[in-house]
């Protein structure tokens, strides 16, 4: 096999190639694309997505799915913005309790598909319902605009063209790296993903795993929402409302296997980059904002249908 | 053993389940008439009652919309995209292109069947689950939907459109409803008596065990799908009568909860191969009347989801509770 095959061969090479090529593409059709600020912008509004798409992406790796993800993320938000609005904490201590009130609902999601044994996808749906109802029921749907100024600051502030807000998904997509493939709970999560039974029989409890899964992407639910109050200066009710697909498609896109197992972290990074930088270009080529749903929804039937593709081929081999 | 050991197979004693299932569901909703007449008097008023058969009607063909596809073991995220491409379809031919509104409205409900059948195909033609499928096309159908009508409403439809919306049968009576109950039947009909029928649940309940047997498992998915798009045309379509305009807004993620709550607290499987169509239309009437009473008594509609989110896992935590309570119980003798 030659080296270019086995590039080729990683999953995420060919989004790391589109990513360039987009890029490329895009600094040839504006000048605008290549400044400082416009990367700054698109990277800051990739900080979100990217932990959106981890907390699909994690519950993916152990074999379930969260439809409740932005839900949960829209209650947490304003959740926070209430604690600091109306009850003045210290920016430090809503923050722990934003995450705490994520990982809270995220083991509710857990505990509810494990006790019961009925479909993630049903359980989810319904707390997801609650979860929007509570948000709305609560707040009317009016946000909270008086943020403390040291957050908006940090949702503002950037090196150079590295956005503040870009370093919290880094952090902790490396330590979810860590965790996943050189711990052994991650192992475990993992192995009840990709077989259940075999992982129950080599001593593994599934039901532990999956509520550890859910709890883990509660709390990458919240921090995405602290994150988006951080970059919108206010906690908005609708923060979460279109999450749904961005969380679906980016570990789709970035190669995890939807019937668990097998996650790629890097290759949803790449894929957040890439889905950023369609909706930069989309600004910057001052086309229609409507193209980036119907487009977001055709790249993740082509990311399917290659996967297929490629799956039939390695299979004929 | 116990003393009622009657020999009862296992498919019997599932039925029997979902009939006492159906039964208290019908229970809950007279409750909760009940509770709601006497808590407002403008509950059982005669436009109050019109007004909840037409949204029923809504509500029980979404449900239908995503039944079908349930019991083909199938799920589609789609009918709400589907409906919206339906409404603005059907809304552009008769404002844009001025054409007869039956005529607009079958061709309305074609594009429906189409984009059912596209979703179905890919989902064949892949292997790749039905959940990726349609959550990828939903966006790709509204998406479209929004790039070729750029999100203008369209409200110069013939009056015709909205005055068949404020028709009235015997003061009360929703023509919608009407509509809705034969669709009901007509797909009663479907599951209990015809091939197509079987095929569909046999697909659904083991697709293996039925492609061995003979059952064009594909075929009937790809059916399952086109039948859920022209569901949800319609559904679409009597949005577009009761608003007497065609809106981009329509459908969508809005109909997701209410299409699997519909079917899912009726005692259809998510897993397929068990459909109640009647349970179906009780599980429509619970969400109808619960967001109805909701408003009639002023708690609005801010709180409706939440009481949405917690009736479906109520639903479910019981249909579980009680499949546990029948597996517990000894066998009869053999």
């Amino acid at each position: 096999m030659t080296a270019m095959r086995r590039a080729l061969n990683v999953e995420w090479a060919g989004l790391a190639a589109a990513a360039l090529i987009g890029a490329a593409v895009l600094s040839l059709l504006s000048a605008n694309f290549l400044t400082e600020f416009n990367i700054y912008v698109m990277l800051r509004s990739a900080s979100v997505g990217l932990l959106v798409a981890y907390a699909q992406m994690i519950c993916l790796g152990v074999g379930q799915m969260n439809l409740a993800v932005g839900a949960l993320g829209g209650l947490v938000a304003v959740l926070f913005g209430g604690m600091l609005e109306v009850f003045h904490f210290p920016i430090a201590l809503a923050v722990l309790a934003a995450v705490a009130i994520g990982v809270l609902g995220g083991l509710t999601n857990g505990l509810l598909t494990v006790r019961t044994g009925i479909n993630g996808f049903i359980i989810t749906l319904a707390t997801a319902s609650a979860f929007t109802g509570i948000n709305f029921g609560m707040t009317k749907a009016v946000p909270f605009y008086k943020m403390p100024p040291d957050l908006v600051a940090f949702g503002d502030q950037h090196i150079g063209a590295f956005p503040y807000l870009l370093a919290a998904p880094l952090v902790l997509a490396a330590l979810l790296a860590l965790f996943l493939f050189r711990m052994v709970p991650g192992r475990r999560l993992l192995a009840v993903g990709g077989n259940s039974h075999a992982a129950a029989l080599s001593g593994i409890s599934p039901g532990g795993m999956i509520v550890l899964a859910h709890a883990i992407s509660g709390a990458l639910a919240a921090v995405a929402a602290v994150l988006a109050v951080a970059q919108l200066g206010s906690a908005q009710p609708l923060i979460g409302g279109d999450w749904l697909l961005m969380s679906f498609a980016a570990p789709i896109i970035g190669g995890t296997a939807l019937g668990g197992g097998d996650v790629s972290i890097v290759g949803t990074g790449f894929a957040v980059l890439v889905i950023a930088l369609i909706q930069n270009g989309m600004v910057v080529a001052k086309v229609d904002p409507y193209w980036v749903q119907f487009l977001l929804g055709a790249l993740v039937l082509a990311a399917v249908g290659l996967n297929r593709w490629r799956a039939v081929r390695m299979r004929g081999r | 053993m116990t003393d009622d050991a009657v020999r009862i197979s296992p498919l019997r004693r599932f039925r029997l389940g979902g009939a006492s299932a159906q039964l208290s569901l019908l229970v809950i909703v007279v409750a909760l008439w009940v509770v709601f007449s006497i808590k407002s008097s403008g509950f059982l008023s005669s436009f109050n009652l019109f007004a909840l058969g037409r949204s029923l009607a809504v509500d029980v063909v979404i449900g239908f919309s995503q039944m079908v596809v349930l019991a083909t073991g199938g799920m589609n995220l789609a009918v709400g995209s589907i409906g919206v491409c339906a409404v603005m379809f059907g809304g552009t031919l008769m404002q844009t292109m001025g054409l007869p509104v039956p005529i607009a409205f079958a061709l309305a409900i074609l594009l429906g069947g189409a984009l059912g059948w596209l979703n179905g195909f890919a989902i064949v033609r892949t292997g790749v689950s039905s959940f990726v499928i349609t959550l990828a096309s939903a966006n790709l159908y509204s998406g479209a939907m929004l790039i070729l009508t750029r999100a203008v409403p369209l409200n110069q439809l013939p009056p015709e459109v909205g005055a068949f919306g404020r028709l009235r049968i015997a003061g009360i009576v929703s023509p919608f409803l009407v509509i809705a109950a034969v669709l009901g039947v007509a797909l009663f009909v479907l599951y209990r008596y015809s091939v197509l029928g079987r095929y569909f649940l046999a697909a659904g309940a083991n697709p293996r065990a039925a492609a061995m047997s003979g059952v064009p498992v594909q075929r009937a998915v790809v059916t399952s799908h086109i039948l859920s798009g022209v569901l949800a045309a319609v559904a679409g379509l009597m949005v577009v009568a009761r608003v007497g305009a065609a809106m981009p807004a329509v459908g969508g993620e809005d109909w997701l909860l209410p299409s699997f709550l519909g079917p899912v607290v009726g005692g259809t499987l998510l897993s397929g191969g068990v459909v109640s169509v009647f349970g179906s239309f009780l599980g429509a009437g619970l969400v109808t009347t619960i967001r109805s009473g909701l408003l009639v008594m002023g708690i609005g509609n801010f709180w409706l989801q939440l009481f949405l989110g917690l009736v479906l896992l109520g639903a479910v935590l019981i249909e579980r509770y009680r499949a546990v309570r029948i597996e517990r119980r000894p066998f009869p003798p053999r």
